[in-house]
């Protein structure tokens, strides 16, 4: 590799890393939380009021409440996990973006009972945070914008790799841990970035087609498709072969339902049952599971007529898609981490908080290479304003937004049942956690916030645990805890004991390690 | 060889916009000239960014600007001439 190609793209590298690092160690660090949001959802889930239906009721249940509830005729959903795992047998929401579905049960008078449900959408909000960094206003402008992030995430990754590849075999696997703190950071910032590269690059290339696929679908239709687009979407829908027809039609039992998707595809676990006109002759019902064989978009589905037990599209069924379905849905897996099953999983948190930690120690060798030197400059110095505020700014922005995860999180079971809508609270005190930990960072400089921050980190971490604790301890607090997500307070154990490692370790270099650094509390205190 | 011109701003330019013209352009092929199959258009969407940002990253090589206008813009006019090729006979 020709030098000047190296110091070409170390330029671009550091400019497209610098401008995207602190919106994607956001993304990554809530992205990392996502891929466990269902245990973590239900950490924070209150118990239902009112037991859920068995699951051999389930047709009766459905019979019952299309007979006495008018607003569940048009669609709702049938939930076919153990009685502990779902909010309620039988849910219907009024439109798409109504947060409160209503639940039905069967009553022993005959009927159904109803409850409004008050799912806490923890799971929505860390969703939206990934998807967004926390951008406010319009959330698909936000996503927006973070497809075009990652677009410059994709630029600033193959010219990491570029700059690299000359010295490839020299650097890969040296972690210098001498005196040369820099040299360590950029061996670990090196070494983490090149192992994980392929993941990387998965995700960035996939995070530009979830953040802009409207605009790309847009500009499709009229550069290629002569503004018929929508009628091939149309053409290729998995409802298409059942046409809407109001006469009313008895349904089968959704067992019976459930045991043709079997005899097609054993392997396939369904989840839940999604019914479209519901007791008419044109119903049809979507029925979502997952097959771990299978590279999945999320999960996968099967679409049928519930009249007369037909599979109408397979499409989207692990196993049977045709080809280009099964290349789409392969992306979506290698973003989502839906395939392989726990393992999987927990490699993507891994993987998720290492990237993290590479947009974070990249932004420090931003730092570090401008810094000022005692040795070069002779005598005590000042950090030029560039270099502090940029180190606040890291400090501010990464910090404040693994605390107001963690305390979104905690207030998410404080506060149930005391508030009606959990949503503004995750957003409010996010937001406040988030701007008080930049505002806290600027006031007190890199160094000192960085070790205040990160024991808020590990305080509002810690409280995770701690409340399931408190829960168990003083039931008279009218809190609760699950025996089956005591994996999440398990991580958030060892995540609150990193966090404090890194918070003494912080303190430490902060008084013995080089005046001149923006790490350092006593060079404030030299220049006066 | 004579040595690379920075050139960052053209060629910057060039990558995201003709690289983005052609990653259209190539998708666009895909989608009149590959077999049909179920949820074709959906590839043919997912085509667009990994060709636009590959091209987005390689643009720095370009020795000028300039050459990078000029091989990305020729580039551009061959494969819309070939999409519109491939709508004339795929009628």
């Amino acid at each position: 590799m020709r030098s000047d190609i190296v110091r070409l793209y170390k330029v671009v590298h550091t400019w497209t890393g610098i401008v995207t690092g602190l919106f994607l160690f956001v993304a990554f660090y809530a992205g990392a939380v996502t891929v466990f949001e269902q245990p973590l959802a239900r950490w924070a889930e209150p118990p239902a009021r009112t037991a859920p239906t068995a699951p051999e009721a389930a047709h009766e249940l459905i019979i019952r409440t299309l007979a006495t509830q008018p607003d569940a005729r048009r669609e709702f959903t049938l939930h076919l996990g153990g009685e502990d795992e779902i909010p309620a047998r039988l849910t219907w929401q009024k439109s798409l973006d109504d947060r409160f579905p209503k639940g039905a049960a069967l009553a022993p008078d005959g009927g159904v009972h109803v409850d409004r449900l008050h799912p806490t959408g923890l799971a929505q909000f860390v969703d939206d945070l990934h998807r967004t960094a926390g951008l406010p206003g319009d959330e698909h402008l936000g996503a927006a914008l973070m497809g075009v992030v990652s677009a410059v995430y994709v630029v600033a990754l193959v010219s990491g790799v570029i700059v690299l590849l000359p010295s490839l075999v020299k650097d890969l696997f040296a972690l210098r841990l001498g005196a040369n703190l820099k040299r360590l950071w950029l061996d670990a910032h090196n070494l983490v970035g090149l192992l994980s590269f392929p993941f990387h690059l998965v995700i960035a290339v996939t995070a530009v087609v979830f953040g802009l696929h409207e605009q790309i679908y847009d500009t499709l239709d009229v550069a290629v498709y002569e503004g018929r687009l929508r009628e091939v979407m149309r053409a290729d829908s998995p409802f298409t072969p059942i046409k809407r027809d109001q006469t009313p039609a008895a349904m089968l039992p959704p067992e019976d339902l459930v045991a043709r998707i079997a005899a097609l595809s054993p392997g396939f676990r369904p989840t839940t049952m999604h019914y479209r006109d519901p007791g008419t002759l044109g119903a049809a019902v979507r029925v979502w599971g997952t097959d771990d064989r299978y590279l999945m978009r999320g999960e996968g589905f099967v679409v049928m007529s519930p009249v007369t037990g037909d599979i109408v599209s397979t499409e989207y069924l692990p196993g049977h898609q045709g080809a280009y379905s099964v290349t789409v849905a392969a992306l979506f897996a290698l973003h989502f981490a839906s395939f392989g099953g726990a393992p999987v999983k927990w490699g993507y948190l891994a993987l998720g908080l290492a990237g993290a930690f590479l947009f974070y120690s990249g932004n420090l060798l931003w730092i570090e290479s401008r810094r000022r030197t005692e040795r070069r400059a002779g005598g005590p110095v000042t950090q030029s304003r560039s270099t502090r505020w940029m180190a606040s700014l890291t400090v501010g922005v990464c910090l404040g937004s693994v605390a107001g995860v963690s305390v979104a999180i905690v207030a998410s079971k404080w506060l149930s049942g005391w508030v009606a809508d959990l949503d503004p609270w995750h957003r409010g005190l996010y937001y406040l956690v988030f701007l008080g930990s930049v505002a806290w960072a600027f006031r007190r400089g890199a160094a000192r916030a960085g070790i205040d921050l990160l024991w808020l980190c590990a305080a509002a971490t810690a409280a995770i645990p701690l409340t399931t604790v408190l829960a168990w301890a003083a039931p008279g607090l009218g809190l609760w805890a699950w025996r089956d997500t005591v994996g999440v307070d398990l991580t958030a154990v060892t995540m609150a004991l990193g966090l404090a490692w890194m918070a003494r370790v912080a303190a430490r270099r902060a008084v013995a390690g080089p005046r001149d650094s923006v790490w350092s509390t006593q060079a404030v205190e030299a220049v006066g | 060889m004579a040595a690379i011109r920075q050139d960052w701003l053209s060629k910057s330019l060039a990558g995201a916009v003709l690289g983005l013209g052609l990653a259209f352009a190539v998708a666009g092929v895909f989608a009149w000239a590959a077999p049909d199959g179920p949820n074709k258009y959906q590839l043919a969407m997912w085509l667009v960014a990994p060709l636009w940002l590959a091209v987005a990253s390689v643009c720095f090589l370009f020795r000028s600007g300039m050459r990078a206008w000029l091989w990305l813009g020729g580039a551009n006019v061959v494969a819309y001439a070939v999409l519109h090729l491939c709508r004339h006979f795929a009628r």
